[in-house]
């Protein structure tokens, strides 16, 4: 594998997406219109804890123009089997979706209602009487885990190992990973340094607002445009919530402006189906912002607290993580994978590792790019470089003296196969930011960060056209480049170029089943089913090379796009092209299409380090950051531009929640700030260009060595920044954000 | 007969026993030999993920063990 | 589509007229504040006065002892002026932090004087090169002075029926210059968590003769801070003087607890900006 000589993968050919997307013509979840269509509203808790005592829908119908309203009492009763699965099960979604006995935050969808205008959906909606028995809102971990606390499900027990509560409670779940004997490695510790640490809720931030069309028949087809990142999750949710057979629902996905794990999951598509259903009418649904802000995907708030022990000579001997991670309205916080990630960069004999999952009454978190994770690193990283601060040693140097590395085992079990995360280090310390000179109040961070990549299940088809240009079809939206990706790919395999294959992102009737464009998954699984079938294309080109030249099919091979003779067979030929092979297709056995499929394990762990120069502003507290660089295993980079591209975006992400992004909540969980204006995401001029060096250990999972990369860029940069801004102004910054005010007030010790 | 390791979670209920070995040809059946012996993990294993030596399966009831197979179950993880 | 009727009148005398007979009509200038307020339902208006076509409204002009600029010229037009760069360095500079490129090329400075925000970062800087609002209205013409402008949060001087036409600078005095700095934790698209505008004049010896300090974002409207600048004159803008005008500034701020900042730090910033705006101010003074 590692000696194959690529011709394709590793170049940067334009994106085939490209030009419709920078001249506006690439259309989104809100560009879809049908003839007829009604435009919907969704009515939203004024609480964020309460009991719906009654709704009546029945005023909204007399607004003119208003043409269904609907309530979550208008959805069968979602029934729970078995206990909660980690990433919430379908009455939990169901419920969120719309909420039919109990609001759990501000924001809660509990009618909709759909009109021939938005103006009329929203007067509509205003129209509908709600009663409420408002409810104490629990809107930390503190309240929610104290014993007088307000319970949010009183169905909700602890899962997990003993001792967890036995009567209802919002800690839904308990995990404990541990070896060796906690006590013991403290005790052969020669400093022991132990601190807790904060992050607020943040959001995605993704630019593009969910939005949904849905079309309905009168022989009960649905037919569901969205913006998602798996149209096939969205046809299993949506048919699962609104009870119509999976058969029925077809989901073609748009475009999409962003996701980072957000779009993994449903909000409006089961409202504009039940609005359509009853109208009779195509039904549109658009979320403002303010809406994407109170009703969708964040990420958990955490309390993390960690204790490290570590001898004199660098070896670090025990650690303890003890984790509480906010999953708002319904169980399934990220904990697990954060306790996972939380210690399995580095050899530690000792180890506990303890992550408990809360409910609050706050929005129903939802994936966020390598979830749980960065809040975990955001604790054990900083304490690592104040392990390697207090033994007088380089970050850098501490990092790789206990580094793990291939057969070493993980906190979680398994030994880890080839990684590549001594070279990240290796190449940090030699990048010429490690070594620029600093001025005064200006400080250097360092970091790194782990993460899983998804296997899951993938399918692919490629066909051939008669000029010897191929099609590659997925059921992948395209978030990140994949397209690009994946007509590399083929065209690796096939030996023409990447501008020759056209990407093709399929709808849940034309792609075959694949899951979703996440987990950093895409480039990995179903690149592999489309390797699978363009090998399956080749052997087809081969065999009608052969029957055009009267020999078997070992008697040619497959080079550089062409069929040539081997093996001592039909040497007199000339060699036979693709175009000239797919002319002949109909001469030769009828069209030339294969198609595949895999169900991969998850790929090796991807590792990063990175760098950040930071300088504080002594009298206003304001962090500018000065330079950044990721460093970070790809196993292959398949089209480095968009490597580069993820691990930027996620620096550039993880810096945002590191400096200024927060869920600002008042005292009844209504959030403050649900816009860009006061919701701070960094802008452009914010950030230095962020510097970017590729690492490729092959993964030996896959044919070409390919890692996901998407999540693990923004695993690092929360403690980066904090390790940068404590090596600027001596101060520890243990709660996020590292804010202009917070900073201030720590330099002048108030 | 395949190896399983326990995490210190899942060891209590087995009455506190870390490694445990158990014939079995696929992951499904080892996951009810299990259950058989150690009632207490009913309920629990059976929705993890699992790594048979050292490739992690979010679903691998059918994934074939070998005679010296090291087997882990984890917590079942989502992506971003 | 919500529908509201729209006028573009072609004269101030028109717009005046529009304006009287319909008190709860709007002016329309480039919108940026106004149409997301609408959007959001925070206001209803019963019909646009677009006043972008009256050339009275329109452009920079330096007369005489006076820079007039028009109360509908885009943030754009007035920091990329040179004549008014080099004579009101500290208008230009705030002016050119409203928004982004995209939203300056609309959002004009009567729109940002009108839309009365305590944080709106021209106002502090117009305050300090003594700047006065020329307002029309059915008996004619009056000036007001900027600090007497806004009343409070979304709150104006103007009369009903009055309409914004210009503001008149005083042209600079020899040795005088201007400077306005603001804070935001970003780089840009932002509102200010404190701002602070100062213009002085030196003598030949480099001793103030005259200033004004201004700061924003601290207390329901902009304020002009008669301490501070005595703080200044017969100073040398030395460390001394500037400390004096950042403890006048801290002590002059009546700031809110919001979720752009808190009362301790905008009270400790908006010293640290007055400071530093003067010294700034006064370096450039130095230089002319």
């Amino acid at each position: 594998m590692s000696e194959r000589k690529f011709k394709q993968v590793g170049t940067r050919p334009i994106r085939h997406d490209g030009l419709e997307k920078v001249t506006g013509r690439a259309n989104f979840g809100a560009d879809y219109s049908l003839p007829g269509m009604l435009q919907g509203a969704v009515l939203r808790s004024p609480h964020a804890h309460a009991k719906i005592v009654s709704i009546d829908t029945s005023p909204a119908l007399e607004v003119e123009g208003v043409k269904a309203v609907i309530s979550g009492r208008d959805f069968p009763i979602p029934t729970r089997e078995g206990d909660r699965q980690q990433y919430g099960d379908v009455p939990d979604l169901a419920n969120n979706v719309i909420a039919r006995d109990k609001v759990l935050y501000h924001g809660h969808a509990v009618a909709a209602v759909a009109a021939t205008t938005i103006e009329a959906a929203q007067r509509g909606a205003e129209k509908i009487r709600v009663e409420y028995e408002v409810l104490p809102p629990v809107l930390d971990i503190e309240s929610a885990i104290a014993p007088d606390a307000a319970i949010l499900h009183d169905d909700l027990v602890c899962q997990g190992p003993a001792p967890v509560p036995s009567s209802p409670t919002n800690v839904a779940r308990r995990t404990l990973l541990s070896g060796g004997d906690i006590e013991q490695g403290f005790a052969d510790s020669d400093v022991v340094v132990e601190r807790e640490f904060t992050t607020p809720m943040v959001h995605q931030g993704y630019i593009e607002p969910h939005a949904t069309v849905v079309e309905t028949l009168e022989n009960g087809n649905v037919t569901i445009w969205c913006c998602t990142q798996g149209p096939f999750a969205v046809r299993g949710l949506t048919a699962s919530v609104t009870g119509i057979e999976l058969s029925k629902i077809k989901v073609i996905p748009s475009e999409i402006g962003g996701g980072f794990g957000g779009k993994t999951t449903i909000y409006l598509e089961p409202l504009a189906v039940e609005l359509s259903r009853r109208s009779g009418r195509p039904v549109k649904l658009v979320m403002s912002r303010e809406e994407v802000f109170r009703a969708t995907g964040p990420t958990s708030a955490g309390r993390v607290r960690v204790k490290m022990g570590a001898r004199k000579d660098g070896r670090l001997v025990a650690a303890e993580v003890v984790m509480y991670y906010e999953a708002g309205a319904f169980p399934g916080s990220p904990v697990g994978a954060g306790c996972m990630c939380a210690l399995s960069a580095y050899c530690f004999d000792h180890f506990v590792i303890d992550g408990y999952d809360v409910v609050t009454t706050k929005p129903r978190v939802a994936a966020y790019r390598a979830p749980g994770a960065p809040i975990a690193a955001f604790g054990v990283e900083q304490v690592v470089d104040e392990v390697a601060e207090r033994l007088g040693l380089d970050p850098i140097e501490l990092r790789l003296l206990n580094a793990v590395q291939e057969n070493d085992v993980a906190p979680y079990g398994p030994k880890y196969q080839a990684i590549g995360f001594r070279e990240t280090l290796e190449e940090a310390r030699k990048h010429p930011n490690y070594s620029a000179t600093l001025g005064p109040n200006q400080g250097r961070g360092v970091a790194s960060g782990f993460w899983f990549n998804a296997g899951l299940q993938s399918s692919a088809s490629v066909h051939m056209n008669e000029d010897g240009t191929a099609i590659v079809t997925t059921g992948n939206p395209d978030i990140g480049g994949s397209r690009a990706a994946q007509a590399i790919m083929v065209a690796e395999e096939l030996g023409i170029g990447a501008e020759q294959v056209v990407p093709l992102v399929g709808d849940t009737e034309s792609a075959g089943y694949t899951d979703l464009t996440g987990g950093s998954r895409t480039a990995y699984a179903t690149g592999m089913a489309i390797i699978e079938a363009s090998q399956d294309i080749v052997r087809q080109l081969r065999e009608r090379a052969a029957k055009i030249w009267g020999v078997e099919l070992d008697g040619v091979a497959w080079e550089d796009g062409r069929a040539v003779p081997s093996n001592g067979a039909a040497s007199d030929v000339e060699p036979l092209n693709l175009a000239e092979i797919a002319a002949q297709m109909g001469a030769t056995g009828g069209p030339i299409v294969a198609q595949a499929a895999v169900s991969p394990p998850m790929a090796g762990p991807g590792f990063a380090t990175h760098l950040c120069d930071v300088e504080v502003d002594q009298e206003t507290g304001k962090v500018t950051v000065l330079r950044y660089t990721t460093v970070q295993d790809a196993g292959k980079a398949v089209h480095p531009s968009y490597v580069e591209g993820q691990m930027q975006g996620g620096a550039a992400q993880g810096i945002g929640w590191a400096l200024n992004e927060e869920y600002i909540f008042d005292e009844n969980g209504v959030v403050e700030n649900p816009g860009f204006l006061d919701y701070r995401m960094p802008v452009a001029s914010d950030l230095p260009m962020i510097d970017t060096v590729i690492v490729e250990v092959a993964n030996p999972l896959h044919p070409y060595g390919v890692r996901g990369v998407g999540e693990t860029p923004i695993v690092p940069p929360l403690a980066c920044v904090a390790n940068a801004v404590a090596a600027a102004t001596g101060k520890r910054f243990t709660d996020l954000p590292i804010s202009p005010p917070r900073v201030l007030a720590a330099i002048d010790g108030d | 007969m395949a190896v399983v390791v326990f995490s210190s979670a899942l060891a209590q209920h087995t009455g506190g026993a870390g490694r445990v070995e158990i014939e079995a040809a696929r992951v499904a059946d080892l996951v009810k030999a299990l259950c058989e012996r150690y009632p207490g993990l009913r309920g629990h294993i059976d929705k993890m993920a699992v790594a048979v030596d050292d490739e992690v399966h979010s679903d691998a009831r059918f994934v074939r063990l070998k005679p010296d197979s090291e087997v882990h179950f984890l917590p079942r993880i989502g992506g971003g | 589509m919500q529908s509201i009727p729209y006028q573009a009148p072609a004269s101030v005398s028109e717009a005046v007229a529009l304006l009287g007979s319909d008190a709860e009509a709007r002016v329309l200038a480039g919108g940026t504040d106004l149409l997301v307020q609408v959007r959001g339902g925070v206001r209803k208006p019963s019909a646009w006065i677009d006043v972008k076509r009256i050339p009275d409204l329109l452009g920079v002009s330096v007369e005489g002892d006076s820079i007039r600029i028009g109360a509908a010229t885009p943030a754009a037009v007035i920091f990329e002026h040179p004549e008014l760069q080099r004579l009101v360095p500290g208008v230009a500079e705030a002016t050119d932090l409203i928004g982004s490129t995209q939203i300056q090329g609309r959002a004009t400075l009567g729109g940002n004087l009108c839309n009365a925000s305590p944080a709106a970062d021209t106002t502090p800087a117009l305050i300090a090169v003594g700047a006065q609002c020329i307002v029309a209205g059915s008996g004619g013409e009056r000036e007001i002075a900027v600090e007497a402008f806004a009343t409070g949060p979304g709150q104006t001087a103007l009369a009903q029926g009055e309409l914004l036409v210009a503001v008149r600078i005083p042209k600079p005095a020899a040795r005088t210059a201007d400077a306005y700095l603001r804070l935001i934790p970003r780089t840009e698209m932002d509102i200010a968590v404190v701002g602070a505008g100062v213009a002085l004049t030196l003598g030949d010896d480099g001793t103030c003769t005259q200033a004004r300090v201004a700061i924003g974002a601290v207390a329901p409207t902009a304020l002009l801070l008669e301490e501070a600048a005595a703080a200044l004159v017969g100073s040398r803008v030395d460390d001394d003087a500037l400390a004096r005008v950042a403890a006048a500034a801290t002590a002059a701020a009546r700031p809110i607890d919001d979720k752009r900042g808190t009362i301790a730090y905008r009270r400790k910033v908006v010293g640290v900006l007055a400071k530093r705006a003067a010294a700034i101010a006064a370096n450039r003074a130095q230089e002319r």
